[in-house]
């Protein structure tokens, strides 16, 4: 939506100078024009100067220059002189319906105008009034009068003008803006959902329809892909789901017998012992199989969290506390560190989730140290989030695994060495966090998770 | 409970298993049997476990979810109807919504399979010592025991040592039986501060570290140098087992 405002923000602005340069090129036009016009009319208003200065008299006889004369050819199509009584005292190519008489009054109507129809120019000359007169409808002429006033205040409304010609260029540009607006947001809206994986269906009508019917056609296409995407991994999760189902029942007769055969204490030792490898190794099969479960059910968000708001440092103290209550080798020392940043560190997340990637990453250190070796736990938080690493100094991953572990190709890939690592760092993405494996160059591995607090809480406190 | 009443132990509840799988109720059988149950009854589906549950009036009842002719939670519902008999789930869904689902609708315990043998007896005796034999019945004397020369009594509160008795504080109870539960096992502050307090650790650290303090000077002989209370750096206290001193 935002980019939408922004859209019509730049619409109106465009608008509004297409408004401004259509009005700057109007004037310069008009500026144009008027001077082009000017340098036609220049000449003529000259002319008749010159043509009534032409006429001289010597002697009781007018005679018209050379060049006047060629001028009323040219341009006029007659001349005359009235004497101050109103007598025509000399003319040339005087039509007939020209009287050669004139009172005051009449001399007065037409001086300005028309003539029996003839345009005419009037202009001074020693002996009177010289009076030159065009062929009929070939000029018009229209008086222009303005009040004092509003030529004075001319310089106030040509901007006034200007400045509502804008306001109202922008104000339309604003109307006819937001009725694009109104009719793409539908479009925008949908494209939104369509990202979000939601279905969308835009009424086809109006300007934008067939653009409607294409994004109501690609969201159809989308849909049905993610349905069959949801479908084949659902099928995927409730077979091995069914699988490891199907396995425990026999499962629990093979661990149950070989349990009863270990605690029989009428069979000779070496008996029970190997009863009790396959208990232990029934007991592996179980853990691996609800692994395999656990596994592709995060893998294909078909596990349901159960987020509670929990303070990780009492998390990992309790986990810790577990591993030494369970009786753990003296070969394996546990050095947990909490950050005083991350004493409270709340974060939200499923607490048995939690506990079982931590307790993975600890049961990972001690598996591949038979030996024994000193796991390090360590808590920090900074600015949204908070890293809890767990580090070892054993022998470490080995190179592929650790390539495998970080860029997982297939994710939920069946490894050798068990489901534990790949657990944890699908427990850590559906926290919306980040797993990092890596190796110590003094030996041994470390794995970081950044988890992100929650901070609802915080604010709260 | 009108059953209570011919019952001298838990050995003694008539159980009813029922599970679709002939080998699987053959093992529970055995494994009951010698654990020392001596009445069972078993049932391959919802019909049969029906008419026995009608027919035998069982003390206690094993149930599998899944069954072929219908599912052990709505079975559960029938017989909660008309008794209130103890109800273990035994089954091949792990998924946690099945497991919540059973406790939820009142299950007394929910085993996933496979299961080891001690196990399932370990908390079946438990699911029917709580349903005949509940605690207020069974248990009002709190334990009293010894930390080399000390006695502590849990019932009048009391530490006796050989200067002279001393009482404990509610504090001071509470922390000292929740280590004494765990004796032998790291507890952790959270832990404790939740027994003491009910709240987390946060901002408990100094009261927890007096408590403590004040315990030792107590029940040990050298407060300074505990020999039965010990501190686990980063993650809490452990009482020593009374029985290895």
């Amino acid at each position: 939506m935002k980019s939408m405002v922004k859209i019509l923000f730049r619409y109106v602005l465009s608008a509004a100078g297409v408004a401004l340069i259509l009005l700057i090129i109007n004037f310069a036009l008009l500026a144009a024009w008027t001077v082009q016009t000017s340098k036609i009319a220049a000449p003529k208003e000259y002319s008749i100067v010159q043509i009534a200065s032409g006429l001289t008299r010597s002697g009781g006889v007018y005679t018209l220059s050379e060049s006047a004369g060629r001028e009323i050819e040219k341009r006029y199509q007659w001349a005359m002189l009235l004497d101050n009584a109103g007598n025509v005292i000399w003319s040339k190519n005087l039509p007939g319906d020209v009287p050669l008489h004139y009172s005051v009054a009449e001399v007065a109507s037409f001086v300005r105008w028309y003539l029996n129809d003839y345009p005419v120019t009037a202009w001074r000359h020693p002996d009177g009034l010289f009076v030159l007169g065009s062929s009929k409808e070939s000029t018009w002429k229209y008086p222009i009068e303005m009040s004092q006033k509003v030529m004075d205040n001319t310089l106030l409304w040509i901007p006034a003008v200007l400045l509502l010609n804008g306001i109202a260029a922008v104000l339309l540009a604003l109307l006819f803006g937001m009725r694009l607006f109104r009719s793409l947001k539908p479009l925008a809206q949908g494209i939104e959902n369509m990202a979000e994986k939601q279905p969308v269906e835009l009424s086809t009508r109006g300007l934008l329809g067939d653009l409607a019917a294409g994004v109501n056609k690609t969201s159809t296409r989308l849909m049905e892909q993610e349905s069959a995407l949801h479908k084949r991994d659902h099928a995927r999760t409730a077979w091995i789901a069914g699988v490891s189902h199907d396995i425990r029942t026999p499962l629990s007769l093979v661990m149950g017998y070989a349990s009863q055969l270990e605690d029989d204490p009428e069979l000779p030792p070496v008996q029970r012992d190997q009863a009790g490898i396959i208990r232990r190794q029934s007991e592996r099969i179980k853990t691996l199989v609800s692994d395999l479960n656990l596994a592709s059910k995060l893998e294909y968000d078909m596990q349901p969290l159960r987020r509670n708001p929990l303070m990780l440092a009492a998390l990992l103290r309790g986990v810790a506390a577990d591993f030494l209550n369970s009786g753990l080798d003296n070969s394996y020392v546990i050095d947990l560190t909490i950050d005083e940043s991350a004493q409270k560190a709340m974060i939200s997340g499923d607490e048995e989730l939690l506990r079982r990637a931590v307790a993975n990453l600890m049961a990972n250190s001690i598996h591949h140290n038979p030996n024994g070796c000193a796991i390090k736990i360590m808590l920090e938080a900074g600015w949204g989030n908070c890293s809890l690493s767990v580090s070892d100094n054993g022998v470490g991953f080995p190179p592929d695994r650790l390539s495998r572990l970080n860029h997982p190709q297939n994710a939920a890939e069946l490894q050798n060495h068990g489901l534990g690592l790949t657990i944890v760092r699908q427990i850590v993405k559906a926290h919306g966090g980040t797993a990092e494996f890596r190796n110590l160059p003094a030996g041994g591995c470390l794995v970081v998770l950044c988890l992100p607090v929650c901070t609802a809480v915080i604010t709260a406190q | 409970m009108s059953v209570v009443i011919h019952m001298n132990d838990i050995f003694d509840c008539k159980l009813l298993i029922v599970d679709d799988e002939p080998q699987l109720r053959r093992m529970v059988s055995e494994i009951l049997n010698r654990d020392g149950f001596r009445k069972l009854v078993t049932a391959a589906g919802c019909n049969d476990a029906r008419r026995l549950f009608a027919a035998e009036k069982p003390e206690g009842i094993i149930l599998d979810v899944a069954l072929p002719d219908g599912d052990g939670f709505s079975l559960m519902r029938e017989f909660r109807a008309v008794s209130a008999v103890p109800v273990l789930f035994l089954s091949a869904r792990d998924e946690d919504e099945n497991r919540l689902l059973g406790l939820g609708l009142g299950a007394d315990d929910y085993i996933v399979k496979p299961f080891l043998p001690r196990e399932l007896t370990l908390r079946l005796r438990a699911v029917l010592s709580r349903a005949y034999f509940p605690v207020v019945l069974r248990q009002t004397e709190k334990p009293v025991f010894r930390l080399g020369e000390t006695e502590i009594n849990f019932n009048s509160g009391t530490v006796s040592t050989p200067t002279g008795a001393l009482t404990l504080t509610a504090k001071e109870y509470a922390l000292l039986e929740k280590l004494y539960e765990n004796r032998g096992n790291i507890v952790t502050g959270d832990s404790l501060c939740r027994a003491a307090w009910g709240d987390d650790l946060y901002g408990y650290e100094n009261t927890l570290m007096v408590h403590i303090r004040r315990l030792r000077e107590k029940i040990e002989p050298q407060p300074s140098a505990p020999r039965f209370l010990l501190t686990v750096r980063g993650l809490g206290y452990k009482l020593m087992g009374a029985d290895n001193q």
